[in-house]
């Protein structure tokens, strides 16, 4: 997962085409529509990569 | 996963201080050292502080870098980046600190401000939608899809934001204006075409955070019912223009624009449109005509563009800095915050572009109330050079002067109406003892006689008549009755012209006639400039006594005209001297002075 419109894995659906009103928030505290911590922790990492530090995310 | 993050302010005011070779430095000394990878490099916002550029700020140490050049590069990546060290000597340094200054919370010029609108700028890559949703982004507007578009124009309306872009009107309103006009087919319009010389807080904002214009206006196409948008940005700002493309890309490809957006059945269009950099383009309903292709010019209202706008069809227009502020009144328990901060009447912050004699130039965001005296000498750090503050200029061409007088008035819509001014998008021009007042009076009327569209006698015959006088007046040819003259032109063009640029322009005339009066009396009737700017109304001359014939001032004289022995008391020769200034500025004693036409009197004070 490089952007946050990629799917973390095959149970996500969310695409432009099949459109999701969780999007915005599944970006940081997903995934919302399944249980998997390695998903989670895949938007966990993208953040991670920029944070610039504790304070930079607001969810 | 990154050591550091690299933040190098990447827009235009840096951008012109050479951030973009400080840059190319520093990706090749990282080369050199073989660790480029380990750190990550953002051409990011705009933190504002201008007149420090370059700058490069580095996290998670917090460390602020600035005038920076390309060879310093080198020490930055030996010392702090490899060895751990901070470079003191590239920190900020100034009269208004006693040692180096690390980081934003001991830089004094970020001491009374307060980040809303430019909470990203400088924080996020602007060219990275993720990186805006990571900070909040996006979530106001989902939460205003979930709302009735009624309950959101209410929110707004109970945050009390008032525009941004000059007038100070009820933004909620003006949305709900729009949202009961009848008709299928309505637009939200960004009004990009920021215009005012030496103010550039809408394209800092664009170039630092172009989503949250994006966001702002999503959210005010579902409160109004539009399906359709459009930036209009003038030309000159190609940076903004770039990115502003970039986000409407990540933004279609994220689903945040188009069709159907997020499921909710929400069709959203966005398009930009440049401006060829008309100030009267600025004006709403000119702004409307160039989109549609024809000449900017303006026409009577009513109807109101929340009426009859773009192509005829209902239409919201919002200043950039006034959709920047959307997204925080929507997001889960914005208005309530928003509210507390502000005054009674204006609520929220105020991008401020600081110029002129000011030491610290550059863009400031402070709550609304803040007092003109701290804005010039807390944040802007006093005027330059140690001279007295005389008057600033807030509202640009529109605006009015306001005197050292009043340097404790409050800054907000209502104060500075009653001081005459207005507060205009935010461009503040600070002048000192050495600004002539007729000569400020003439400069902003000749840029709007300039900028008159031409289409109604008052505005484009009437301001090139207080133009001609004020001409005269500064060329010593000015009569007792010029003033009255002034004053009656400038009731009749504010009363019959038929656009905002017209109704304001004699502001700047007026105030300074308000204020100064006994300035423009002196050219008038003494022929005498005081400040030594109108060139026929003084002369320079070298005060005997103090001048130690350090020869500074021959050096510097482009004509000649300045003779004397090293370290004999020097003079001028009138008749060479074309009274540019340049000795004034060079002389280290100061016995230079300006003076009545033949007279060696020093009446400067």
């Amino acid at each position: 997962m490089k952007k946050f419109i990629d799917h973390c894995c095959e149970k996500c659906t969310h695409s432009k085409e099949n459109p999701c009103k969780d999007f915005v928030r599944c970006c940081l505290e997903g995934p919302i529509c399944h249980e998997s911590k390695a998903c989670a922790e895949q938007r966990k990492e993208m953040v991670d990569r920029v944070a610039l530090n504790e304070k930079f995310t607001f969810c | 996963m990154y050591e550091k993050h690299l933040m190098i302010c990447g827009a235009t005011g840096c951008l012109s201080s050479g951030s973009n070779a400080v840059e190319e430095a520093l990706v090749e000394e990282l080369e050199k050292h073989g660790i480029k990878d380990k750190y990550r490099l953002v051409m990011g916002g705009c933190p504002g502080f201008c007149e420090v550029g370059p700058i490069i700020v580095v996290y998670p140490d917090e460390v602020f870098y600035c005038r920076l050049k390309p060879k310093d590069m080198s020490e930055l990546v030996e010392k702090h980046l490899v060895g751990g060290e901070i470079v003191e000597r590239l920190l900020y340094k100034g009269p208004d600190v006693d040692a180096p200054a690390r980081f934003y919370d001991t830089i004094p010029f970020y001491a009374k401000q307060k980040f809303n609108v430019l909470r990203n700028s400088g924080i996020v890559d602007p060219e990275s939608i993720d990186e805006y949703i990571m900070r909040g982004g996006y979530r106001a507007f989902t939460r205003a899809l979930n709302l009735d578009p009624a309950a959101v124009c209410e929110e707004v309306k109970q945050a009390g934001l008032r525009g941004r872009g000059g007038a100070g009107f009820s933004t909620g309103l003006k949305w709900e204006f729009t949202n009961k006009a009848p008709g299928d087919k309505k637009y939200v319009v960004c009004n990009a075409d920021e215009g005012d010389p030496g103010a550039f807080m809408d394209r800092s904002i664009l170039e630092g955070d172009p989503h949250s214009i994006l966001e702002g206006m999503l959210i005010c196409g579902h409160a109004v019912g539009a399906s359709e948008g459009y930036i209009y940005c003038r030309a000159e700002y190609p940076l903004a223009i770039k990115r502003l493309r970039i986000a409407i890309e990540q933004a279609e490809e994220y689903g945040l624009l188009g069709e159907n957006i997020l499921g909710f059945g929400y069709n959203f269009k966005l398009h930009i449109k440049e401006g060829a950099g008309a100030f009267v383009c600025g004006e709403e309903t000119a702004l409307l005509a160039s989109i549609e292709g024809k000449r900017g010019m303006p026409r009577p209202r009513p109807p109101f563009p929340a009426q009859s706008g773009l192509f005829g069809k209902p239409t919201t227009i919002n200043n950039v800095e006034t959709l920047a502020n959307v997204p925080l009144i929507l997001k889960e328990g914005g208005a309530a915050e928003f509210v507390k901060i502000g005054t009674e009447g204006s609520k929220g912050t105020k991008v401020f572009a600081l110029a002129g004699k000011i030491r610290n130039t550059g863009l400031c965001e402070v709550p609304m109330g803040i007092t003109i005296r701290e804005i010039i000498y807390d944040v802007g750090g006093g005027i330059k050079g140690g001279r007295d503050f005389k008057a600033v200029q807030a509202g640009g061409p529109s605006g009015g002067c306001i005197p050292a007088e009043q340097i404790d008035l409050p800054i907000d819509y209502d104060s500075l109406n009653e001081a005459g001014a207005i507060m205009g998008s935010g461009g503040l021009v600070v002048m000192d003892e050495r600004t002539c007042m007729v000569d400020l009076a003439r400069y902003f009327l000749s840029f709007t006689q300039k900028e008159s569209c031409g289409k109604c006698t008052p505005c484009r015959e009437g301001t090139k008549r207080m133009l001609e006088i004020l001409n005269r007046i500064s060329e010593g040819q000015g009569t007792p009755r010029d003033l009255d003259t002034l004053d009656s032109l400038a009731a009749s063009i504010k009363d019959s012209s038929l656009c905002g640029l017209g109704q304001t322009c004699p502001n700047p005339v007026l105030s300074t006639i308000r204020y100064f009066k006994n300035e423009y009396e002196e050219h008038i009737n003494e022929h005498y400039c005081r400040a030594g700017v109108c060139k026929e109304l003084f002369n320079y001359w070298i005060d005997q006594e103090k001048c130690t014939g350090c020869t500074a001032c021959v050096r510097a004289c482009p004509v000649d005209a300045i003779e004397g022995e090293k370290k004999e008391p020097h003079e001028i020769i009138q008749e060479l001297c074309t009274r540019c200034g340049s000795c004034i500025e060079k002389c280290p004693q100061d016995c230079i002075l300006i003076t009545r036409v033949g007279s060696e009197a020093d009446v400067s004070n």
